[in-house]
């Protein structure tokens, strides 16, 4: 394993210089030629790249990778997904590049402070999954028509000035996916001692005081949408875009549910989850991927139940400042494309999430981490996890099988809807009741 | 005084102090006690195994996210900037309230109002005003005057304290035997009031190394200690967060040991 | 020549100070007041003059139900860092003969002070919790065989974590105010045969109300904008003022935020110049 990881480290290396002296090529102009690889590599090395993110891939192992491979510098914060949108639209002068989620991008482009990427400086475009660029997987998935802010319906400009969405894909991108999952509830089989198989168990008596749901309006809407639909107490016109009427009654369902003592605590981070989870506050609770694994990690039993009414899912990518130009520019692109070359990709679907480009990810994979993690296949020996510990032991199956079963059951996205003004504001009555 | 020795009373408030300090400082031991596990520790009790495995992996950035280290660079830098810009401004203030002026009142209470508005005014009316008037917030800046705002009325008060027991006659003896303002103010004033200004300095330093509130939305893009530890809290799953408690605590009374020596230092200079 | 520097002196030496709060609390709050008239448009706010923000927090059942949790947060607060801060200060200033263990005793006060709010905040999480140090030991000792839950992630925890960190802010003035006594005057009290209740009830309490008001303010200044202690002691499930702005900076209604800081400035100066009217503090100053 570590000399095989060495060698792909090479071959890294190398593909990464062959792809700066490509791009740099590609990028002469008369006014302008293009300077040779070796200029370039002299001229990034002083750049320091700043990083806005969460908690999900702000992380110390990859800023390092990345510094290495690359030889210029990254800073990294890990924000509440709250705050990362606050600084992207408030204060674009903090961030090069921001590590952000498709459904903050109504809210995000039109502050103006991002810069549309360009597609044709990002050599595996085309090995990005469909679901960003045209929305459909595979023949009769039904994330084909999922609702909810989508990420193929954010993911391109119309052209290089605006900030207006393009419905087909054009050169001008808002944001690079490399991340994205289907989340579900997330239960402890030990304390729970049965089976979960539908968002309505979120409210279920059972459980009463045992349960959390997150504290981010765009996601935890959704999340309540999908208790509520599971349980007949409601039906949507579009889960993604609901109507004001349709937000003062699920508001009301919630604050029920609190004052019933429904729930033990809201959290804003993932890792919050984590020690709700673990420390055995909460049994039940709607979590992302990598929270599931963190708590695996820790020697205790969860369970990121599949469900019968589907997934919620997410997209994240990265988007480019308005201020970035000249050599921190070039340095922005080079680790976009360092960034979908795979290292990170395999590195966080030890983690359960997926690659926006799967087949390079696979490269840094071992043959059995790709078909535990991706073919839903039993582990053929131990999984570790991105730090070194133990996540699963040979013969385990990833719960939900596989990306195809996982990534087509979803039925909705995180969203920003029209009546985004009004959401938070009911979203915070809830909070404070 | 004595009046009352060893009255039952006594025993009754001794157990009553005794279970504060209990209170004050038993959830502390808790995390001490947390922070020394071993690589499998977790955030809960039991404790799994006893080591230092957290506290070095603070040291080595071996945690996932964060970055311990430079925030706490750039709490203990802003820290010694407002301990010196509060001693600065705080005794120009008190020197000049020794005599009443006109508008001293009004200045008087614009100081003690500073400590009455509650700090999430100020970190939101600074954030905006930044905003509005185009201006990046920054810890070396915005964070700054937020921080003034809290440490100064604290260095006013004890400044006017001071010199109201200040006994005025030295330094007019000093001037009657010709020694100019600045002279007094070096050889007569500086030296009586040097165990206040380190207090000063003192409560400066700490109100600054631990103020969240008022920093919370004016620090820029980079964190200071406290904003990093808060952080922490929502984005740390491992006993590297407690190892964090234990490493600031000692380092804070590492700090009170120093300014309790350089105290008795001074103490003792004066009375010679 | 002389005379007018005597009389510039004074104002040169307060310039500094005077700047600080104008520039940095007199002109931000002053934005805060013109920005919460402003309006809001999904990600940014546009000036104007709307008393819409006004009008949503007025009419808003949830504003009525925050402020008054906030009140029962501020009351219960008050009143136990004052329960427990008297009798500790009353104990520190008259039953400790020597200054040394006065001193010694007092630094063993504010030692926890000196550490991260926010530190000690969480260290009562492993203490509290459903698997908690608290829960085991009853359970251990049969007093109950499930575990409480109320211990953490409620009011309780808020008002526990809050009273913890400060007590410290009653304890000092009083302390102040109570060694600043007369001792002849309790010798007196007690020659004239007053019993001990009496001369504490007659002498002693009156004489430290204005260590009890200021210790009041600060512990109402900073219960009533607390926004960290509630959410991370509440699990971000109670309501407090300081709380519900934060959530609406963070949700980016600015001028929402600001209409209710200006509400939440306005109850705190009320409820101070309460206390102020109640009991004279200036001796203290």
């Amino acid at each position: 394993m570590a000399n095989l990881t060495r060698r792909q480290l090479l071959r890294t290396g190398l593909a990464a210089g062959a792809m700066v002296t490509a791009t740099q090529c590609a990028r002469g102009t008369p006014n302008n030629p293009a300077p040779g690889p070796t200029v370039n590599t002299n001229q990034t090395k002083d750049v320091t790249l700043r990083f806005i993110g969460t908690g999900v891939s702000q992380i110390n192992e990859i800023r390092q990778k990345a510094e290495e491979d690359l030889g210029f510098k990254l800073e990294m914060r890990a924000l509440s997904t709250e705050e990362n949108n606050q600084i992207a639209i408030t204060q674009a002068g903090q961030y090069d590049v921001f590590d952000g989620e498709y459904f903050s991008l109504p809210l995000v482009v039109p502050s103006g402070n991002l810069q549309p990427v360009d597609v044709s400086r990002i050599t595996a475009f085309d090995q990005i999954v469909p679901i960003f660029t045209t929305g459909q997987l595979y023949d009769g998935a039904k994330v084909n028509s999922s609702q909810g802010t989508a990420p193929h319906r954010v993911m391109f400009l119309t052209d290089q000035e605006s900030t207006e969405f393009a419905p087909e894909p054009t050169n001008w991108a808002t944001l690079i996916p490399f991340q994205y999952n289907a989340d579900t509830l997330g239960y402890r089989p030990d304390l729970v001692g049965r089976e979960i198989t539908s968002w309505g168990e979120l409210f279920n008596e059972e459980f009463r005081g045992k349960t959390s749901i997150l504290d981010i309006p765009s996601i935890g809407i959704i999340d309540a949408a999908m208790v509520v639909e599971a349980l007949g107490l409601m039906t949507f016109g579009d889960k993604g875009n609901m109507t004001r009427e349709e937000l003062d009654q699920i508001t009301q369902i919630l604050i029920e549910q609190k004052r019933a003592g429904q729930f033990r605590a809201f959290w804003k981070t993932f890792d919050e989850s984590v020690n709700l989870m673990s420390s055995g506050e909460v049994v039940l609770q709607s979590m992302w991927s990598p929270a599931v694994t963190a708590v695996k990690a820790q020697g205790i039993e969860c369970i990121y139940a599949p469900l019968q009414e589907g997934y919620r899912a997410w997209g994240g990518g990265i988007g480019l400042s308005r201020n970035l130009s000249g050599i921190e520019l070039d340095a922005a692109y080079e680790y976009i494309n360092w960034m979908l070359d795979g290292w990170v990709g395999a590195f966080l679907g030890r983690q359960g999430y997926y690659s926006a480009a799967p087949e390079n990810a696979k490269k840094f994979m071992s043959q059995a981490e790709w078909d535990f993690w991706y073919e839903g296949k039993a582990a053929t020996e131990d999984m570790i996890d991105p730090f070194g510990t133990k996540l699963e032991s040979a013969g385990a199956v990833r719960d939900g099988g596989s990306f195809n079963d996982r990534m087509g059951n979803v039925v909705v996205w995180n969203s920003t809807m029209d009546e985004q003004t009004y959401l938070v504001q009911k979203w915070n009555e809830f909070v404070a009741a | 005084m004595g009046l009352k020795k060893r009255s039952p009373t006594f025993y009754i408030l001794a157990a009553f102090f005794a279970l504060f300090v209990l209170f004050m400082y038993g959830p502390m031991f808790a995390i001490f006690t947390l922070s020394l596990q071993g690589q499998n520790g977790a955030l809960t009790f039991p404790v799994r195994s006893f080591g230092f495995y957290w506290i070095k992996s603070l040291f080595l950035q071996q945690q996932r996210i964060g970055d311990f280290g430079a925030a706490f660079q750039r709490s203990l830098l802003l820290g010694l900037i407002v301990m010196a810009l509060t001693v600065l401004i705080g005794l120009m203030a008190g020197l000049g309230f020794r005599r009443r002026f006109t508008g001293s009142r009004i200045i008087f209470y614009l100081t003690i109002s500073s400590l009455i508005v509650p700090s999430v005014l100020v970190s939101l009316g600074i954030g905006i005003a930044f905003s509005l008037l185009g201006i990046e917030t920054n810890w070396y800046s915005s964070g700054l005057a937020g921080h003034l705002t809290w440490t100064l009325p604290f260095a006013f008060l004890i400044m006017i304290g001071v010199f109201n027991r200040f006994n005025l006659s030295y330094e007019e003896a000093a001037r009657d035997l010709g020694a100019s303002e600045w002279q007094a103010f070096k050889e007569i004033i500086l030296p009586l009031i040097a165990p206040s200004l380190i207090g000063v300095a003192l409560f400066g330093f700490t109100l600054s190394y631990d103020e969240f509130t008022r920093t919370s939305l004016i620090s820029g893009g980079r964190n200071t200690l406290p904003l990093e530890i808060f952080g922490m809290t929502t984005n740390v799953t491992t006993p590297a967060l407690y190892a964090l408690g234990t490493v600031t605590t000692a380092f804070s009374f590492c700090i009170i040991g120093i300014a309790f020596a350089a105290f008795q230092f001074f103490s003792h200079r004066q009375q010679q | 020549m002389l005379k007018s520097w005597k009389s510039v002196e004074p104002y040169l030496l307060v310039t500094p100070q005077t700047l600080v709060f104008l520039l940095f609390l007199v002109f931000p709050i002053a934005t805060i007041f013109i920005v919460s008239f402003w309006e809001f448009t999904g990600y940014s706010m546009t000036p104007g003059f709307t008393l819409e923000n006004y009008r949503n927090i007025f009419t808003s059942q949830v504003s009525l139900a925050t402020y008054l949790n906030t009140f029962k947060f501020v009351g219960l607060v008050w009143f136990f860092t004052l329960i427990i801060g008297f009798p500790v200060a009353y104990f520190l200033a008259f039953y400790i003969d020597s200054l040394r263990w006065q001193i010694i005793l007092f630094l063993v006060c504010t030692i926890p002070f000196w550490t991260s709010n926010i530190i000690r905040m969480i260290s009562w999480i492993p203490f509290l919790g459903r698997e908690g140090l608290l829960n085991k030991l009853l359970m251990g000792i049969g007093l109950t065989s499930q575990p409480i839950d109320i211990f953490l992630f409620s009011d309780f925890a808020v008002v526990l974590a809050m009273v913890h960190l400060y007590t410290l802010f009653m304890i000092v003035p009083i302390f102040n105010s109570l060694m600043r006594i007369d001792r002849n005057l309790i010798a007196a009290a007690e020659d004239t045969g007053a019993s001990g209740f009496q001369v504490f009830k007659e002498v002693i309490l009156p004489l430290s109300q204005p260590g009890i008001a200021i210790g009041s303010i600060f512990v109402v200044t900073l219960t009533m904008g607390e926004f960290v202690t509630v959410r991370l002691m509440s699990g971000g499930q109670a309501a407090s003022v300081g709380y519900l702005i934060r959530n609406q900076i963070g949700s980016l209604q600015y001028p929402l935020a600001a209409a209710n800081a200006i509400i939440l400035l306005i109850v705190t100066l009320a409820i101070i110049f309460g206390i102020l009217r109640t009991i004279d503090i200036r001796k203290e100053l």
